[in-house]
């Protein structure tokens, strides 16, 4: 044993010796591994990072561990990653009690949430809608004997005020393109509104003039009034128990029973809020948090010229006595003796690097109270109307009950992009069945004459002699007054417009159809048997379903780790690769230029063994000192990374570092991973030269000169 | 006496694309222990390979080969390798040391491939070598930091370092200076004496035949005669030497 310590110390010897004697060539192929080697450290470290991040951004926003829908589904699940409001067609999940039992049969089933998405346009009405409806609520409080003279006449010089906007606008446009763009209906309609005389029409018969300045006018204001909403139908309870990174940001969360909205954060600002002042949080946050400057940066630049040339939606806002008020302060703020409203907006909004922070406070201190921020508000009631799978347009209203966000994914609109709905409602809109409509349906059948009939006895029933039944017309007519009866008694359509205020039984949302659920597991590293697990309970209990993992459910956007990884190994490859060849080489090289002392030392007894092993004893050598070197000094940028944090430059970046910055990680086998493939490469890189010494005769010992 | 070597009618054929070119012809020499032995001859005769075949690093093409008792042509690479080791000591021309060792491990290089001895052992060993071939003080030097009779001296312990019973010098002398030739020479006869070392050599130089026990002159690959040390002087240079086909 001692012997073979010794000798292995002359190959080292001879090894380290060579080394320092082509220190040149040692650097060159000492430097590639070193890289490489660098590479691969930071590399994994950042990708397992930004995997480990990622996935908690996927996992604990909407898609759990573990998505299971029905394996009969068309399409594939994908909850995630989706801005399109058409979601998957999916096969239903009949009995989610059932299904929610055959799971929590599975040792690592912590929790099983309901879900289903969907998505749809939702209108929200345009602020000329918002404010005849005040006013034709006055009329009618009037009519009704109120004296309201005051408020009217407040309302009135509101829409006089947005029809001078309108004609403006309007004007604008005719000088900007040509007269013909604009249509003469609308202007003939604008110029009556304008009209004093139609004013004075208003007071002798205003319900028909509202009706026109609704039909006519109001059109002509379209700021965005529709809003494109997806949304998942889900258990909000069990929801955030599961989810525990949801936080309610405003308002409250859906009291158990009830029908409700919540509006993603995200959503609520990006399509909801005034466009003027989400412009405005836009640009301040840029240069907040991302040290951005408008004077640098294209987006911000384009966000202040939009602010400064859209000013009709805060004017269509103003009535006489706001317009007065924001030109007194604008004036002021800006030290203007300009009398146009719209034209200390456009000034006021045309920020810069120097006054956008106290512009950004003044507009929310002095001007934003006077003005309606958000199209809807908490305590709103939405009117969501979308397809059902079967085709046709179900529509169902909810309150607004508040806002929600994800901790740490405050600003990304990945995770921010799904809102959330109360399971019932959601049913309700996809065309699944609930209690209320199948008693509904039930008692249509009963006072219609519906009757089930097979087959066989269909021609017979239905054309056949029945003198009894055909010969009572007067029953007919009675049984159309009893649908009504039980219809009415049932609350109908007239009455369902009210359903956002009724309640359910909150057991209704551990049973019934479902069309995916997310599972949360105890061990996150088991994911893979759970999925198996998970199947095999299905199956048992009678189910056919699908589990897939949250990488899978997340989309494309669960991929992406997948591809950055792909593009590493890859990178890392070509460069071992490129390392491989030169070391190869330069070995070769090394080797041909020793044929005499490796001759030598087969003719004084080295066996071939001794000289692969001399030859892998110093690449093996490079490989490790570059190699460490390498890995400590990768080791190093993580630990410098991590203490600074990687900031997240875009919406993508944020939901991928599961926050603003990503602080790298480092886990040993990150180091251990750079050094197996550096001494693998190294070990490799020799065999061929090894090869070639090998092969060296110990007669070339005498024929060579030293 | 024991034949140390025995060479019974060997030929070697080299290939030059399609020539072969015959090297050795037939040549047949037994060698007793302790001789020392030199193999004269013309560039072209033959000597190298005939040094190369008893130091067991090329086979001939046929006839037999025996190293103290081994009959070579049924050994193995590995075992030849190890009779190598054990058994053969070689001084090249050219030195052959390896540039990134010392003197000193030059030197222990073999033993160190023997893996029988122990350090403490090699070390007296080496030492002992460096005192008798006189370059002690010089052995923590390399091998560029030294004269080329320095670099013999190393080549000669390195090759004595094992006690081997047998030592090829091919053309010891041929890249040293008169003196220092001589002075090799006069080292490698007092070890050959002092160790009963075998020694064979391979020379073309007629001034060094006097050192040898005896002479085997060598032509065209073929053995001309062995002679004395002193009838080789006396006949004079190879090309005094009669010719190898009239023998």
């Amino acid at each position: 044993m001692r012997g073979y310590l010794d000798t292995l110390k002359v190959i080292v010897l001879i090894a380290f010796r060579n080394l320092f004697a082509s220190w040149l060539k040692t650097l060159i192929v000492g430097g590639i591994i070193l890289f490489g080697s660098m590479l691969v450290v930071v590399g994994t470290a950042l990708v397992d990072s930004v995997d480990a991040s990622m996935s908690r951004s996927i996992i604990g926003s909407v898609a759990g561990h573990i998505q299971v829908y029905n394996a009969k589904s068309a399409d594939e699940l994908v909850v995630m990653g989706g801005f399109q409001l058409d979601a998957a067609d999916l096969a239903q999940i009949d009995d989610f009690k059932g299904m929610r039992e055959a799971l929590l049969t599975v040792p690592n089933v912590k929790a099983v949430v309901p879900m289903g998405l969907s998505g749809a346009m939702v209108p929200s009405g345009n602020i000329v809608d918002v404010v005849l409806e005040k006013l034709r609520n006055l009329i009618r409080r009037q009519q009704a004997g109120e004296d309201v003279s005051a408020a009217i006449e407040s309302q009135k010089e509101h829409v006089r005020q947005i029809v001078g906007v309108l004609a403006t606008d309007m004007a604008n446009v005719g000088k900007l393109l040509t007269d013909k763009a604009v249509s003469p209906e609308e202007l003939a309609a604008i110029r009556r509104a304008s009209d004093p005389g139609f004013w004075s029409e208003f007071d002798k018969d205003p319900l028909a003039t509202l009706e026109f300045l609704e039909n006519r006018i109001a059109p002509l204001a379209s700021d965005a009034d529709m809003l494109f909403l997806r949304y998942m139908g889900t258990d909000l309870a069990a929801f955030a128990q599961a989810f525990d990174r949801m936080k309610i940001v405003d308002g409250t969360t859906v009291p158990p029973g009830k029908r409700g909205f919540l509006f993603s954060k995200w959503v609520y600002e990006e399509q909801v809020k005034l466009k003027t002042a989400h412009r405005l949080d836009q640009i301040r946050d840029a240069i907040l948090k991302r040290g951005k400057t408008i004077a640098g940066d294209l987006d911000l630049q384009r966000w202040v010229k939009q602010n400064a040339t859209e000013v009709k939606e805060i004017m269509l806002q103003l009535d006489r006595q706001q317009t007065a008020m924001f030109r007194g302060k604008l004036q002021k703020e800006l030290a203007s003796h300009e009398d146009d409203v719209s034209k200390l907006l456009a000034e006021f909004f045309r920020v810069d690097d120097g006054n956008i922070m106290e512009r950004y406070k003044f507009f929310y201190d002095e001007l934003a109270p006077s003005l309606t921020l958000y199209r809807v508000r908490v305590g709103d009631t939405l009117t969501i109307k979308a397809f059902t799978r079967s085709g046709y347009v179900q529509s169902v209203n909810v309150r607004v009950y508040g806002t929600f966000a994800f901790e740490g994914l405050e600003d990304s609109p990945m995770a921010g992009v799904l809102n959330l709905m109360d399971l019932v409602s959601f049913r309700e809109l996809y065309g699944f069945s609930t209690p209320e409509r199948e008693r509904e349906i039930q008692a249509l059948k009963a006072v219609a004459g519906f009757k089930d009939i097979d087959r066989d006895s269909a021609e017979a029933e239905l054309f056949g002699a029945r003198p009894a039944e055909a010969a009572q017309p007067e029953k007919a007519a009675t049984a159309t007054s009893d649908a009504d009866a039980i219809l009415r008694g049932l609350g109908g359509r007239g009455k369902r417009v009210k359903l956002e205020d009724e309640t359910y039984d909150p057991a209704q949302l551990g049973q019934g159809v479902v069309l995916n659920a997310a599972v949360i597991v105890k061990n996150p590293r088991l994911i893979r048997q759970t999925m198996k697990d998970i199947e095999a309970a299905g199956t048992k209990s009678g189910f056919t379903l699908r589990a897939i993992d949250w990488q899978k459910a997340s989309g494309l956007v669960g991929q992406f780790v997948t591809m950055i990884r792909a593009v590493l190994y890859i990178s890392v490859l070509i460069i071992f690769a490129v390392a491989l060849v030169i070391i190869n080489n330069a070995l070769v090289m090394a080797t041909l230029e020793r044929i005499a002392e490796f001759g030598t030392l087969r003719a004084v007894g080295a066996q071939r063994r001794f000289l692969l092993g001399m030859l892998v004893v110093e690449t093996l050598a490079v490989g490790a000192l570059f190699g460490g070197i390498g890995s400590a000094l990768g080791v190093g940028v993580v630990a410098i990374m991590r203490f600074v944090g990687l900031p997240a430059s875009g919406d993508t970046l944020y939901f991928l570092f599961s926050g603003p910055r990503l602080h790298p990680g480092l886990s040993p086998i990150n180091v251990a991973i750079a050094l197996t493939i550096v001494l693998l490469v190294s070990g490799a890189s020799s065999l061929y030269p090894g090869f070639l010494a090998m092969r060296v005769s110990p007669r070339q010992a005498m024929q060579s000169d030293e | 006496m024991t034949h140390i070597v025995s060479v019974q009618q060997v030929f070697k054929n080299y290939t030059l694309g399609t020539f072969v070119v015959p090297a050795l012809r037939g040549v047949s020499l037994d060698v007793e222990e302790g001789e020392f032995l030199a193999i004269a001859g013309p560039s072209g005769s033959g000597k190298t390979t005939l040094l190369n075949l008893i130091g067991c690093v090329d086979t001939p093409t046929s006839g037999v080969v025996h190293i103290a008792g081994n009959a070579t042509e049924t050994m193995s690479e590995r075992q030849l390798t190890r009779l190598r080791l054990h058994t053969i000591g070689f001084i090249f021309q050219s030195f052959n040391l390896v540039s990134v060792l010392s003197v000193f491990q030059n030197i222990e290089l073999p033993l160190l491939l023997q893996r029988s001895a122990s350090a403490k052992e090699r070390r007296a060993r080496v030492e002992a070598l460096l005192d008798r071939v006189g370059i002690r003080e010089y052995s923590t030097h390399r091998p560029s930091e030294l004269s080329g009779g320095q670099r013999q001296r190393v080549a000669i312990a390195r090759a004595l370092v094992t006690r081997p019973q047998l030592v090829l010098a091919d053309e010891p002398t041929a890249n040293l200076d008169s003196v220092t030739g001589t002075n090799i020479l006069d080292l490698m006869k007092e070890l050959n004496r002092t160790e009963k070392t075998t020694f064979i050599f391979s020379t073309h130089d007629a001034r060094v035949w006097s050192y040898a026990s005896s002479v085997v002159r060598l032509a065209d690959g073929q053995l001309v005669d062995r002679v004395s040390a002193e009838e080789a002087v006396r006949v004079g240079g190879v090309g005094n030497l009669p010719s190898a086909r009239a023998t």
